[in-house]
């Protein structure tokens, strides 16, 4: 139990006195985590919102294949990323292995799922009298697509949400792409994850506190912004 | 002189639901200005009806023409002129302000908003400094429905379509609504079509009825509909027993059928039973209501026969003659052969 007190004690001291260490990984998780969650968004917004307005033939096996990519494992998605990337890898001469970009490349593809399959969940319990709405207000397609993205943005907020959430605690991408260069790629579960393995639980502590913290002002941030 | 162009001419509509046909109209005018009440049960089709009239759906088969002009959903020549207020109207997630605005804001119509929002909230009884900064989720049913009222009558539009706009509000507010819709017409030559189960309203209002039932449509406005369970009585009849011991007899259907229409012209009243044919139907019932129509000056009357309901267009001599009155015990009578089954 002393250790676990010690390294509450520690993290506090590590975070306060600007441990160049830490914060690298902080910046380094940030970075990735925001970049890979505008990609995310940007291309998953648009295919959730075509996949849950229209129909079309093959949307079950789509949205089949969809649901099947929600549980995909990290160590898979960093174990396809990797072999792309590498230098025998079709992209190997980008080199992106060991680089953020790569890392989150990888988280891109595990958020896109997230995003894609919550919209297309919340587009399609969109109420149907809402199109009917718009259409006798004299809305046209793109005011249509406009006005409902915006009557269900608290549900496409909670996609971005989760989809944050879980980019943002995942272990297997960070690790295998970016392969935890200290003050390069390292991230702060990447780093916990080290610092567990090495019996430096006070670290560990530290970036777990800093991990919770990043979750819950983006919750805070959602919460203010639908009171507004 | 050149014949008026009708708002709406419907040709050939047929539209199905995945398999199922949920309407079929062969030929179908409503004219300019006019008011046009949609009668049927629920599930007959007249909510698909007004989404076609609407351009909100296209017809799965057929054409609808606008004032002489084949259109389309979205087509630019019939947005914002054609609108329709549905039961349970959505209101936009937003204040009572921006939902009623919105329609003008789509069409850039910027100007003088504040005051065009004033005048449209003025037109359903409600009160801008009161209501226009309210959010949607803090208005009564009544209310929300006054809204979306307010929110198509601003757009001045030149037809109005209302399905069952007044079936789930208070009174204060179904009077309004009535009114605001017969104050479009009046002011801004808007054609109505209004679906609803209020007949009293719609025989006083519209110029003229037309009844749907599973998809088929009368233009003669209501016609009676008998459902099954028929019995065979022999090779050639079919009988309904009523719950009151009466029958009713009627032609064997040329094929499989569900249920009949006996027309109201075909329906004659009495006071007393007449000897007559094995053919001739006479049903004992008393007279439940009696409504004014507007345009022939004639009054429907329901009969009540047991658990059936038929009606019949009666003229005030007649029922100056027999003494008619809601209440009274009456004889209905109509052919075996008068049936046209669907």
């Amino acid at each position: 139990m002393d250790f676990i007190v010690a390294g509450f004690i520690k993290a506090i001291e590590l975070l306060i006195g600007g441990d160049h260490a830490t914060w690298t990984a902080v910046w380094a998780t940030l970075k990735v985590s925001t970049g890979s969650m505008l990609l995310s968004i940007g291309a998953g917004l648009p295919c959730g919102f075509l996949l849950g307005y229209f129909d079309f033939k093959g949307k079950k096996h789509l949205r089949t294949i969809l649901d099947t990519m929600l549980a995909l494992p990290t160590v898979f998605i960093g174990l396809a990323v990797y072999a792309f990337i590498s230098r025998q890898g079709p992209l190997g001469e980008l080199g992106l292995l060991f680089t953020l970009t790569g890392i989150a490349i990888g988280q891109t593809i595990l958020a896109f799922p997230i995003v894609t399959a919550i919209t297309a969940t919340t587009i399609e319990n969109i109420d149907q009298d809402l199109k009917l709405t718009l259409v006798s207000l004299g809305a046209g397609r793109r005011h249509i697509i406009a006005t409902c993205l915006w009557e269900v943005r608290y549900g496409i907020l909670a996609a971005a949400v989760t989809a944050y959430g879980r980019v943002l605690t995942e272990v297997g991408i960070s690790m295998m792409v970016g392969g935890n260069i200290k003050y390069h790629t390292r991230t702060i579960t990447t780093a916990i994850a080290l610092e567990t393995n090495k019996g430096q639980f006070a670290d560990g502590i530290a970036l777990g506190l800093v991990l919770i913290l990043i979750a819950f002002i983006v919750n805070l941030s959602l919460s203010f912004l639908r009171k507004q | 002189m050149t014949k008026e162009i009708s708002a709406y001419h419907l040709k050939n509509i047929q539209h199905y639901y995945g398999n199922t046909k949920v309407l079929g109209i062969d030929d179908l005018k409503i004219e300019k200005g006019s008011i046009t009440g949609l009668i049927g049960p629920n599930g007959s089709g007249k909510s698909t009806l007004l989404k076609l009239l609407a351009f909100a759906q296209k017809p799965s088969m057929g054409q609808i023409f606008y004032k002489g002009r084949l259109e389309l959903p979205f087509s630019p020549s019939i947005r914002s002129k054609i609108t329709l207020l549905t039961q349970k109207p959505y209101l936009l997630k937003r204040t009572v302000f921006e939902n009623i605005a919105f329609g003008l804001r789509i069409r850039k119509e910027k100007k003088d908003l504040e005051k065009k929002v004033r005048k449209a909230l003025l037109n359903v009884g409600l009160d801008y400094q009161h209501f226009a900064t309210r959010f949607w989720n803090e208005l009564s049913g009544g209310e929300a429905q006054r809204v979306a009222m307010a929110a198509r009558l601003i757009l001045k539009p030149e037809v109005l379509l209302l399905d069952e706009p007044i079936a789930s509000v208070d009174i204060e507010s179904a009077g309004l609504i009535r009114q605001a819709s017969l104050n479009a017409r009046k002011n801004l030559g808007t054609t109505l079509v209004i679906a609803s189960h209020d007949l009293q309203w719609l025989y006083s209002i519209s110029d003229q009825q037309l009844s749907i039932f599973k998809g088929n449509i009368f233009s003669t406005g209501m016609e009676n509909i008998i459902t099954g369970p028929f019995e065979k009585s022999d090779k050639k009849n079919l009988i309904k027993k009523l719950g009151d011991g009466q029958i009713i007899q009627l032609n064997m259907p040329a094929q499989t059928s569900c249920a009949a229409i006996i027309r109201k012209k075909n329906i004659s009243i009495d006071l007393e039973k007449k000897p007559g044919s094995d053919k001739l139907n006479q049903l004992s019932g008393h007279i439940s209501s009696m409504l004014l129509e507007k345009k022939n000056k004639t009054i429907m009357a329901t009969i009540s026969i047991h658990d059936l309901s038929l009606i019949l267009k009666l003229y005030p001599e007649k029922i100056s003659r027999l003494d008619l009155y809601p209440g009274k015990k009456v004889i209905l009578r109509f052919a075996s052969h008068d049936v046209e089954w669907i």
